[in-house]
């Protein structure tokens, strides 16, 4: 405890030490670069946006402990840069107990584009989805057919 | 209110596919014991269909938008068989339209599942099937609500009780009540529809309320 007051002022003095000169004149650098990012978009069956879900984006080197943390937009949006580390990120989205994963490769060549492995948002449209629910309340329906007949026979 | 994959760590999935094994067990050697076994079959593939469509169906109630479970309704109608037609159901919504997750289908199973096997054994103790009409339908209108609402409880259980370290406790928390809020009306409206499918049965006969 008795330590800190003294060691205090040298970290204050190599601080301003460590200050580029511009700095101290107010000038302002801006640098804008373009960079590969990834968004990614979350809607519930309904088509509405998941807005204010909780991402967590895990890196290629450790699927277990996130590398980065936040929060999709009014739109269910959330961009992010996966800087440096080519590989499998995993990107996951949830908000109360709904949600997914995403999975994308990342090449090591930085030009090239990335590649969505898992989790494209594959909806059916409004007739596909029709159809399928038919097909599965017409076997239901067989099936009953097909074993009130046999009771009766 | 089905969980999907990737949210819910191996080991409490696994957990979930043993003890809905044991419930579907359970419920298939109760119905072969049965007289007539065969009997329960064309009932229970129509309510596979109807349960398999009912929570295609959305309803609005904003922020949210919920859609029927049809829980309590199955119990009640069906017993015993209620678990393996659920399991069904669940089975089509995840391969059709990734409506619940594949590796959760036993968590999702049990969810749904319990309520309807707990509507059914309150049914059986009331002796909901020889009441009279209006005694009967409110006794599955209330079953009906009842269930909703134990599902949506034993989803939140699960949700709250397998949050990783990396997920925001407090903000899910949030996110979860306004999920159980949104289902309040769904209670009712399940309770109405299970009344009036009692009803129905009643008039036709209610024979067709007997399992034995």
């Amino acid at each position: 405890m008795s330590k800190r007051p003294d060691r205090l002022p040298i970290l204050l003095l190599a601080l301003l030490a460590s200050v580029p000169e511009t700095a101290l004149g107010h000038a302002a650098f801006v640098e804008a670069d373009a960079v590969r990012a990834v968004r990614v978009e979350g809607r519930y069956a309904t088509g509405e946006p998941m807005a204010g879900a909780q991402v967590t984006v895990f890196a290629p080197a450790d699927p277990a402990e996130p590398w980065r943390q936040g929060q999709t937009d009014a739109d269910g949006v959330f961009l992010f840069v996966p800087d440096g580390e080519p590989g499998r990120w995993a990107v996951r989205l949830r908000q109360a107990g709904h949600g997914g994963m995403a999975h994308l490769d990342v090449p090591a060549d930085t030009a090239a584009p990335l590649v969505l492995a898992t989790g494209r948002a594959a909806a059916p449209s409004p007739v596909q989805k029709t159809v399928m629910a038919a097909c599965v309340i017409w076997g239901c329906i067989g099936t009953a057919l097909y074993f009130r007949r046999t009771r009766a026979g | 209110m089905h969980l999907p994959d990737g949210l819910v760590d191996g080991g409490t999935a696994l957990a979930g596919y043993a003890a809905c094994a044991v419930l579907v067990g359970v419920g298939l050697w109760q119905v072969n014991r049965r007289p007539d076994p065969g009997a329960l079959v064309p009932r229970a593939a129509l309510l596979a269909a109807v349960f398999f469509a009912g929570s295609l169906v959305s309803i609005p109630v904003p922020p949210a938008t919920v859609h029927l479970t049809l829980a309590g309704f199955v119990g009640v109608l069906l017993g015993w068989l209620a678990v393996p037609v659920i399991v069904i159901g669940l089975f089509f919504q995840a391969i059709l339209f990734g409506h619940g997750g594949l590796t959760t289908l036993g968590l999702n199973a049990l969810i749904m599942g319990l309520p309807a096997l707990l509507a059914f054994a309150i049914w059986r103790l009331a002796g909901g099937d020889r009441r009279g009409r209006p005694t009967a339908m409110a006794l599955a209108g209330g079953l009906g609500a009842a269930g909703v609402l134990l599902a949506v409880a034993l989803f939140a259980a699960v949700v709250l009780l397998g949050l990783p370290d990396d997920v925001d406790a407090a903000m899910e928390r949030r996110a979860v009540g306004i999920f159980i809020a949104a289902h309040l009306p769904v209670a009712v409206i399940e309770g109405v529809v299970t009344a009036a499918a009692v009803g129905l049965l009643h008039r036709a006969g209610s024979g067709l309320l007997r399992y034995g």
